[in-house]
């Protein structure tokens, strides 16, 4: 039971991390990827593969895979955030698809479809945490400074400029905001803290392949944000617990077909997805948006 | 209208700033066709400093348009637009703003999400990083600034209100808000009082007396009679895309040609 | 030959695809609303197709017109159980796209709990190739495509250019006000505007039942070209969106001489990133401002 339970919470921290740093882009500055997944595989790979060829020392190995996913993000977001919102998101699923493709095929990297094992345990200060009650404290000394990061940025002038920027690109343009910086800023810092959370997952599993980096993994992520509720601090953590014990709901139940859990939990959050759209845009935790006040006629 | 007598307006004519302000902005021969339409039939116009012009016609004349040129949001197909004699044409938006042009939207295009404080502050916090200069002292000017402008356009006790959440008098003051914090040289105004009532309106109109009192030079679009003849210095008549006439209030209302075309639209 | 061959495969796989592009291009266009779930109708489509002519043993005219009617009501009941509502009370691009992919999640998952996730095929001696010349494998099911996939083609033309109904589609996207001047309410005309959109999805569902075969990720791939080619071929342009579909559907198969299958996606992905870079109206598209 105790094993258990420090698994769900060692993987609720990195979910919670991806789920935070999707809603930074999502929630707050309008840009939907589908490609999140993505950045967090980069994140896993690149640690894996410093762990098992340099060091897998902590402090060398998350600034490094940081770095990586940084700097992929910045080569990818630069072109694809001139256009709208709504072609961006046809490339991020394109990068996603590009990317799974990628992670699959580059077997002397990456290890190809079979992925890569025998990752060493992390090593912090000399010490290898191996235990799991170590790398649960571990993951949350991951996790809170990712949460205050991201809280500080925005409650700052930057924070507003992502969110003019979700409510009125136009308008944003018009106060002299350079909009593309601030996107692609905000995709990067995205980008970079999503890599945190794939090189804990990849010291934490000891081995990672593809499977975990596809278009699954992003819609769930992409679901834990929105159910959470959008651009709101509290809501991609919400979204996180609720999802993540979701699994554990189901297989309580015993009259639902246990093969088929997987499918009837994407079941469960994409009727949320569209019932909450229809009801309760702002999820669970975002306050339910008024109307407009009605515009008299001119 | 109001009944204008010879003597008035002879007097109107003599005090009314027109000729001899610097050209701040200067639209020359501009052209913009969408498919087969053309939008925008070889423009000319001059807006010189601390005077206001109205932009006045028929709905679809392509007034719009033409500030969407202005501001980079549409390009031009040809013609020129000089802003203090360097030209606009091909820069961003961003960057036409920060020279010191600044707008509002016909459909307002608040940040609706945001409170009415951060809606201000937004606009007053012009770099594009992560950080703004200035540190703390800097930081409590701004927020200073930002009280500063919310009493006057009567909007302080609504301060963290969301912008959603406002009345639409409320959301036009607010729009107006955020121009005033702009710094700008220049405002581009796009129907700022349309649909407003009564008191509403008197307090808009009083408001934008007090800003071009201080000397911001304004271009309007509106419908609205009482701004058209109340406040305009110059009045620009546009109909589907051409500058039909460009002068005098008195001028441009008194020709019957054009009365028949503004009024035209209005009963229709 | 391997390059004739590969270029026939894709001009087939092209008039199938352009037909989707342009369905998505169509409701795109005309009501702005990511329509996300278009992958989705053609999931429908094709999964009732097989399952009424193969397990269910159906006639195949029958089978057809079911899975016509089940497209068409599924684009109708989503747009006036989940968009309108939406769009009443805020319908931000956000929210509507959301539902739309909730939609299409819950759609796949059921096909997947239905029919299995593996791939499946309507059998039919139809897709079975014939040495057409030496070295060239054609089967009837590419002819047939090409020519249902014209004949559409020539039917929307008419049906937009010459009739009221279709000119006032056209009109929706850009002025409202003058589809009313059409006599049309604008909200009818989205509706017929989604029952259209996803008829056009019908043919290339069922023809792929048929020849490729199925499983139901095949949402994705069809979203995924969908998008790539509306935009490639500029939004607003239906024209566009069936030459850049066309284009898409050749790209993919003549990358198979030089690359692995595998990366036909990727192949798809890369076009559209460099048409986001350097020419982001697309082919035919109105200039993307904002």
């Amino acid at each position: 039971m105790l094993a258990y339970l420090l698994n769900l919470a060692t993987l609720m921290c990195i979910n919670a991390v991806l789920a935070i740093t999707l809603n930074f882009i999502m929630g707050y500055a309008g840009i939907f990827s589908i490609a999140h997944a993505i950045f967090f595989g980069v994140g896993a790979y690149s640690a894996a593969w410093l762990a098992l060829h340099a060091s897998a020392n902590i402090f060398l190995v998350i600034p490094l895979a940081m770095l990586v996913a940084g700097a992929l993000s910045l080569v990818l977001a630069l072109p694809a955030l001139r256009v709208r919102g709504e072609y961006f998101v046809a490339a991020s699923l394109g990068l996603q698809v590009l990317g799974v493709t990628v992670f699959s095929e580059w077997k002397s990297v990456t290890g190809g479809l079979g992925g890569m094992i025998g990752i060493p345990p992390a090593e912090l200060f000399g010490h290898a945490v191996a235990d799991p009650v170590q790398f649960l404290l571990l993951a949350l000394c991951c996790l809170i400074p990712v949460l205050l990061l991201t809280s500080v940025l925005l409650r700052s002038s930057f924070g507003r400029n992502l969110k003019a920027i979700r409510d009125s690109e136009s308008a944003a343009h018009a106060c002299g905001k350079n909009v593309a910086v601030i996107k692609t800023l905000s995709v990067v810092i995205s980008a970079m803290l999503a890599a945190v959370a794939g090189a804990l997952y990849a010291f934490y599993m000891g081995f990672i392949n593809v499977e975990s980096f596809m278009l699954d993994t992003s819609v769930l992520l992409m679901a834990m944000v929105i159910i959470g509720g959008t651009g709101t601090l509290l809501g991609p953590l919400v979204g996180t617990v609720l999802l993540m014990l979701l699994p554990g709901v189901f297989s309580y139940m015993s009259f639902l077909p246990q093969t088929e859990i997987g499918s009837i939990q994407q079941i469960a959050y994409g009727l949320a997805m569209v019932l909450l759209m229809i009801y309760r845009p702002g999820g669970i935790v975002g306050s339910s948006s008024a109307r407009p006040a009605k515009e008299k006629a001119a | 209208m109001n009944a204008i007598t010879e003597h008035e307006s002879a007097m109107q004519a003599a005090l009314a700033p027109q000729g001899d302000g610097e050209v701040l902005l200067s639209i020359r021969h501009l052209n913009k066709s969408f498919g087969g339409l053309k939008v925008t039939n070889d423009v000319s116009l001059d807006l010189r400093a601390g005077i206001v012009t109205t932009l006045v016609g028929p709905n679809g004349a392509g007034k719009t348009t033409l500030f969407n040129q202005i501001t980079g949001h549409l390009v031009p197909d040809d013609g020129e637009i000089l802003w203090r004699g360097q030209s606009l044409i091909g820069r961003r938006h961003f960057q036409i703003a920060r020279m010191g042009i600044a707008r509002t939207f016909q459909d307002l295009r608040l940040f609706n999400q945001m409170s009415v404080e951060e809606n201000v502050l937004t606009v007053m916090e012009p770099v594009s990083w992560i950080w703004q200069p200035g540190g703390r002292a800097a930081r409590q000017q701004r927020l200073e600034r930002v009280h500063d402008i919310l009493a006057r356009t009567g909007l302080e006790t609504k301060a963290r209100t969301r912008a959603i959440d406002l009345s639409y008098a409320e959301r036009k003051f607010l729009s107006m808000a955020r121009i005033m914090a702009a710094d700008a040289r220049i405002w581009l105004l796009d129907e700022p009082a349309s649909g407003l009532d009564r008191s509403s309106y008197e307090r808009f109109l009083g408001l934008l007396r007090s800003e071009v009192a201080k000397g911001v030079t304004v271009c309007i679009i509106e419908h609205n009679l009482d701004i058209v003849v109340g406040i305009s210095d110059r009045i620009a008549f546009l109909d589907q895309g051409k500058l039909l006439a460009d002068g005098l209030p008195d001028e441009v209302l008194k020709n019957p040609h054009l009365a028949a075309i503004y009024f035209g639209d209005q009963t229709s | 030959m391997l390059l004739l061959q590969l270029l026939i495969n894709g001009v087939q796989v092209g008039a199938l695809y352009a037909l989707i592009a342009v369905g998505f291009s169509l409701i795109f266009g005309s009501t702005r609303i990511f329509h996300f779930a278009h992958g989705s109708t053609f999931t429908i489509a094709a999964y009732v197709f097989y399952d009424l002519l193969s397990i269910a043993q159906w006639h195949w005219s029958l089978a057809v017109l079911a899975s016509a009617a089940a497209a068409v009501l599924f684009g109708l009941a989503l747009n006036r159980f989940v968009y309108v509502p939406i769009q009443k009370h805020e319908g931000s691009f956000f929210t509507v796209f959301v539902a739309s992919f909730g939609v299409g999640i819950v759609v796949q998952n059921l096909c997947g709990m239905l029919f299995g996730r593996s791939f499946v095929a309507v059998s039919t001696p139809l897709s079975r190739s014939v040495e057409w010349l030496p070295g060239l494998y054609v089967s009837p099911l590419a002819g047939i495509a090409i020519v249902i996939a014209l004949l559409f083609f020539f039917a929307l033309q008419l049906f937009l250019m010459r009739t009221h109904t279709g000119m006032a589609m056209r009109a929706l996207s850009e002025n409202p006000e003058l589809v009313r001047a059409y006599g049309l309410s604008p909200r009818r005309l989205s509706m017929m505007v989604f029952a259209l959109g996803s008829l056009l999805v019908v043919p290339a569902a069922l023809l792929s039942a048929a020849g490729s075969g199925l499983n139901p990720a095949i949402g994705h791939h069809v979203m995924l070209i969908s998008l790539a080619a509306t935009i490639v071929g500029g939004v607003g342009s239906l024209r566009g969106a069936a030459c850049a579909g066309l284009l898409l559907g050749l790209a993919e198969n003549l990358a198979l001489a030089w690359f692995e299958p595998q990366w036909s996606e990727a192949i798809t992905f890369i076009v559209l990133f460099l048409f986001i870079l350097f020419r982001p109206s697309g082919f035919f598209g109105r200039v993307a401002t904002s």
